[in-house]
């Protein structure tokens, strides 16, 4: 008892300390650690080190002698375990990245400060700023929010998803051009496996292939399934009343009509990783595409530099999943979807707590940190940090990054002229996403499964994850119309 | 001085193990140094592997993110976990792999030992010995990601099944849900755990050569020296090996969790990954500590069974 009124004494301290700090990083004098994940300066392996953050890092320095901000460059090859551990150990970095989605539902509540009074401050290093949170992307700060109201991360960047294909492959199969519909798709993937051609190699993704049909389909009801937070965007609550309500769910004939759809596109794909891990199978499978057995992969903007430290030694081509007609499906709605897949990438950082980091105890300390979190949380700091790596799209309004133009970025440039629209599920609960609808979506896509087993199997899964949110987050699902 | 009702007979020298029974504290007491050099490995052992099971015997019963105090919710963790139906198809797997996995545990090592027992001279059993042992320096995980290639669509296993014109037979091992299991389960092949291998070996050293020649003249050769006097006489190496390899397969996750993830669906998911995923992937710490506890419970019951039914044999 007495251990649980000193944390949260010391939890509320630092809540406080960021609420009311003001501009100046006060008295405090130290170092300030951070981990910023692809944007980290001088990574010691990378071939062409960033330097953005660096400088940015060494002008607040210049300014606030006494401080020292110091980067992380140790790999981290699982992040949340790494937050959990060295949380657990009082030991986490002062400011750190950590996707949201993690943050809202599975990493243990008093690992990252709550942001939002910060956001509804002025930011000092923005000249004639009234709210932070005026310069950043409204849609993306509802989507980041918690189900108890609270923002934990600052976020400035979207992966754009894309699909990348080996250009020597296709001219080998004889395919001229890539596909620009669905019905081309199937072809070239038929072409392919025709020439003993491998068109994909790697675990069809329940929410990345999801997002475009689902999206699609419920496009005309967009603004009605993301506005029971009275948020823009669909946030976990959105998502939990969908569920709730039978809207995001087979008993919804669109929910799951897509499966059989794209069913034929998987039947052209060898069995391996059907039915696996995404996340286990990563660097298996881009190996694969990288070493020539497969032709296509579907991937995020932030693989063009995995693609080329892996060594890819042939000219790579991308193209977008392709608008869907009536032809394909009767609840097609024509609504371009192709940039509905992404969300935040690795511009998307957390303040640590003072029980999660034992240093931010320190008086001034959290000050101090929210003061750096400011100085370099600035359109212009962004676009500088964004655009030197060129592998994400920065979503505040004004900052404007060309992605990687070693790789054909054709693609991306027409998803960002798009307004960015996402319906799926797979916030709300953990196994929503990647681990127990991917189960489901795998056995089906394998043949082990039909689609009546596999909606009574969702259905089940989708009610569980609902019942689980509302008894976590206290949530009355009658209470929303 | 002791006195002898037996006339001149000299007086018997009683052993300090027959004495009269000392009071604790005074045993104590006189024992103080030896208990002082015990004290530090007890206080380690205490800290390190009691306090651990302690802790989640108790948060078993708490709703705890690995963080935060936990808050006490009785046998909420316990319930949902003996009305999971994933757990109830993972305890099923747990039962598959157990059986067949102590069927491993046991044949082969056994069958590797009694052949390099019966191999002519020590230098020879030496070399196949040790070519059995070599093998261990190399990590696990490097064997399981090996055999995780062999059963690709395109890996060794089939390869060799269309060589040898058994092309029908090939599969997808590990993507289907009715060969995943299995094939995790016989991963490893020639299958002879070496610790084991050695414990039979050294029992079968242990057996004297009187009681080989004693049995030969009975007509005890061959298959029927081992079946009636290598078994019964390696009962108690055979007994830990049973005892060992329950544990070791009810609390083993490593090749589900690096191989498959528990899939496809849930076919190779086994109650110690449902704990491990539960922890680092859900964080729910205090559910998974249930989990934890009633796998230690299963634990005990099959290995107290297994000694109940030895005994009972022996």
């Amino acid at each position: 008892m007495k251990q649980k009124k000193v944390l949260l004494s010391v939890s509320l301290l630092g809540a406080a300390l960021l609420g009311s700090a003001n501009a100046a990083p006060g008295a405090w004098k130290g170092t300030i650690t951070m981990y910023v994940q692809e944007y980290t300066p001088n990574w010691p392996d990378a071939a062409k080190p960033l330097k953005a953050f660096q400088q940015i890092a060494d002008e607040y320095q210049k300014a606030n002698p006494g401080i020292q901000i110091k980067f992380s460059t140790t790999p981290i090859p699982d992040n949340d375990t790494n937050v959990r551990v060295k949380a657990a150990a009082g030991e986490l970095f002062d400011v750190y990245w950590a996707q949201s989605s993690s943050l809202n539902s599975t990493l243990p509540k008093g690992v990252a400060s709550d942001l939002s009074p910060a956001f509804a401050q002025p930011n000092p290093y923005i000249p004639g700023n009234k709210a932070w949170q005026d310069v950043m992307n409204k849609t993306q700060v509802a989507e980041n929010r918690a189900p108890n109201g609270s923002v934990y991360v600052l976020s400035a960047d979207n992966v754009a998803f894309t699909i990348f294909y080996n250009k020597d492959l296709f001219k080998k199969a004889g395919i001229a051009k890539p596909p620009t519909s669905w019905p081309e798709l199937l072809a070239v993937s038929k072409k392919l496996k025709a020439a003993g051609i491998n068109p994909f190699h790697q675990v069809p993704s329940y929410p990345w292939w999801g997002n475009f049909f689902v999206t699609d389909f419920y496009g005309k009801d967009f603004a009605r399934l993301t506005r029971f937070d009275g948020q823009p965007g669909q946030s976990g609550l959105d998502e939990a009343v969908a569920i709730n309500k039978g809207i995001l769910s087979p008993k919804d004939p669109r929910f799951m009509s897509w499966w059989p759809t794209f069913k034929q596109l998987t039947d052209t794909w060898p069995r391996d990783y059907l039915t696996l891990d995404a996340s286990k199978n990563y660097d298996a499978f881009n190996q694969d595409f990288v070493g020539g057995k497969s032709a296509m992969i579907f991937e995020g903007s932030y693989s063009i530099r995995g693609l080329q430290d892996l060594g890819a030694k042939f000219a790579v081509g991308a193209f977008n999943f392709p608008t869907l007609t009536k032809a394909q499906s009767p609840y097609a709605t024509g609504t371009y979807v192709a940039n509905s897949v992404g969300g935040n990438g690795s511009f998307q950082y957390a303040i640590s707590t003072p029980l999660a980091n034992k240093t931010m105890r320190e008086t001034g300390k959290s000050a101090a940190v929210l003061d750096w979190m400011r100085y370099f949380g600035t359109p212009k700091n962004v676009q500088r940090i964004i655009a030197e790596n060129a592998t994400y799209v920065p979503t505040w309004p004004g900052v404007n990054a060309p992605l990687s133009a070693s790789f054909d970025s054709t693609p991306f440039k027409q998803q960002a002229t798009k307004p960015r629209l996402e319906l799926n599920v797979g916030s709300a609960a953990p196994g929503l996403g990647w681990t127990d609808m991917q189960r489901i979506f795998g056995l089906y896509l394998a043949g082990n499964i039909t689609i009546d087993q596999a909606k009574t199997q969702v259905q089940t899964l989708l009610d569980k994850s609902a019942n689980d949110y509302a008894r976590k987050n206290k949530v009355d699902f009658s209470k929303y119309k | 001085m002791t006195t002898s009702s037996q006339g001149d007979l000299p007086s018997p020298v009683v052993s300090p193990v027959l004495r009269a029974p000392q009071r604790p504290l005074r045993r104590l007491r006189e024992g103080w140094p030896a208990y002082l050099f015990v004290l530090p490995s007890v206080v380690l052992m205490a800290y390190f592997s009691y306090v651990p099971a302690y802790t989640a015997i108790t948060r078993a019963f708490t709703d705890w993110d690995g963080l935060n105090v936990p808050t006490f919710t009785g046998l909420e963790n316990f319930q949902r976990a003996l009305t999971d139906p994933v757990m109830g198809q993972a305890a099923l797997n747990a039962g598959i792999w157990v059986v067949l996995g102590l069927l491993l545990a046991v044949i082969p090592p056994l069958l590797i030992a009694e052949l390099i027992f019966n191999l002519r001279g020590e230098r020879r059993q030496y070399a196949w010995r040790s070519l059995f042992v070599v093998p261990i320096v190399v990590p696990s995980l490097v064997l399981l990601l090996m055999w995780g290639t062999f059963f690709r669509s395109d890996g060794l296993i089939n390869t060799v099944l269309s060589s040898v014109g058994l092309g029908a037979w090939r599969h997808d091992w590990l993507s289907d849900p009715s060969t995943a299991l299995y094939s995790l389960i016989f991963l490893g092949f020639p299958y002879v755990d070496v610790f084991f291998l050695l414990l039979l070996y050294s029992g079968l050293q242990n057996i004297g050569t009187e009681v080989f020649e004693a049995g030969k003249i009975d007509g005890a050769t061959g298959w029927r020296r081992v079946l009636y006097l290598d078994l019964p006489l390696l009962k108690p190496q055979l007994g830990l090996i049973v005892l060992l390899s329950i544990i070791g397969n009810v609390q083993y996750f490593i090749s589900p969790l690096v191989l498959t993830s528990g899939g496809p669906g849930y076919a190779t998911t086994v109650p110690a990954l449902l704990m491990y995923n539960t922890a680092t992937r859900n964080g729910e710490y205090g559910y998974a500590m249930a989990i934890a506890v009633l796998l230690m419970l299963v634990v005990i019951v099959l290995t107290g069974a297994s000694r109940l039914i030895g005994r009972e044999r022996s």
